[in-house]
């Protein structure tokens, strides 16, 4: 009996390190478990501003909670996580528009692109502890993912077009109308209802809901069915 | 070979949902996992006024999340959670003072019926939409749980007691050194180190450091 994949939603931001967990969880799941996952860059920042959340990490005890809880992340979910340095001004100052509307930008022109540009975005900002605002920042991401030094030139053109900026928008709208307060969501289709389900730490409920196997974070890569 | 059991410290609140999903979880591990749970009873005002954090379900999308995940939860964990019809005033208002006073007079005076006590309280505000404040309540909790009558009215009266006050107070603060921001918060002392885990959602993370896979 087979039955068609199951729409997955990841809404994320490269600038959000739960985001990031919960991406190469799925992206570890999307070839054992019967779901198609859309990747689905979105802003952040217009999400908080969108809620009227903050990042949490303006809390001094959250802040310093996030630190300890993501150095025990980085092991159990085997991604590698450093906080950067200078934390406030990477998150709370430079941001990630440029970089959220190029991974945008890749999406409209080579989708099959996205899931490792945006890896090698992450790995810059939250491993590296590299730029990702500057365009030869953006540049340097891209073509470590496989991308021309043409293809990504014109990628980053595209960046300032209205399609682009608009793309943006939409996708950060649909996740604050999926009822997003932050990044990462998983929305997940079933049997003509959703459910939305915030952060890396709900995906074994996520699981449960799709009647599939759980095996951590770090699954084996044998499929679960012939 | 037989190792010592692992020392884990769950500080909770009978106001807040998430703690009594972490604390069911770790009562059915107790008898599993080599550990010795302690529970602390604390008050979340106390710690969110300390952190200077505000309850999630303030921030109307939070609320509505919050909602929805506890009802997903219910089901996964197997917890029959219900929010109160008037979630606000319960939370906001009413508050779980007293409760927590109680739990903490059981756990000096009869410390193997805090965790009976504790769940009879989230029986009544989290699943049933009782009361929690008055004392007839706290007494109906106490005596569901197997107290005596005699047992619960004294436990009671040692509420006003500053020893009870203190206790209370100190184990909160416990909870805030710690780094707690809102609860629940696990504690698990390893080799000389400590590691706090907030939420009920770090559960399988702690398994990975107990090694209990």
């Amino acid at each position: 009996m087979t039955s068609l994949p199951r729409k997955l939603e990841l809404f994320y931001d490269v600038l959000s390190p739960y985001s990031w967990l919960g991406f190469e969880v799925l992206c570890r799941y999307q070839n054992i478990w019967n779901i198609n996952l859309h990747l689905r860059p979105s802003l952040i920042a217009g999400i908080m501003k969108s809620s009227g959340n903050k990042p949490p990490a303006l809390l001094p005890q959250k802040g310093k909670y996030m630190f300890m809880d993501l150095q025990h992340l980085r092991k159990f979910y085997q991604v590698p996580l450093q906080a950067p340095k200078d934390f406030r001004s990477v998150i709370l100052e430079k941001g990630s528009l440029t970089a959220m509307r190029f991974l945008t930008a890749v999406n409209l022109e080579n989708p099959e692109m996205l899931e490792r540009v945006s890896r090698e975005l992450w790995m810059r900002v939250w491993s590296r502890d590299e730029d990702i605002t500057e365009p030869q920042s953006i540049l340097a991401a891209a073509e470590k993912a496989g991308l021309s030094k043409e293809q990504a030139k014109s990628l980053l053109e595209k960046c300032s077009t209205d399609k682009v900026k608009n793309s943006l928008k939409e996708t950060t709208e649909a996740a604050c109308n999926y009822g997003a307060f932050g990044l990462p969501i998983i929305v997940v289709h079933l049997d003509n209802q959703f459910h939305m389900l915030f952060g890396s730490d709900r995906i074994e409920l996520l699981a449960h809901l799709l009647g599939e196997q759980w095996q951590g974070p770090v699954p084996s890569t044998m499929k679960g069915k012939l």
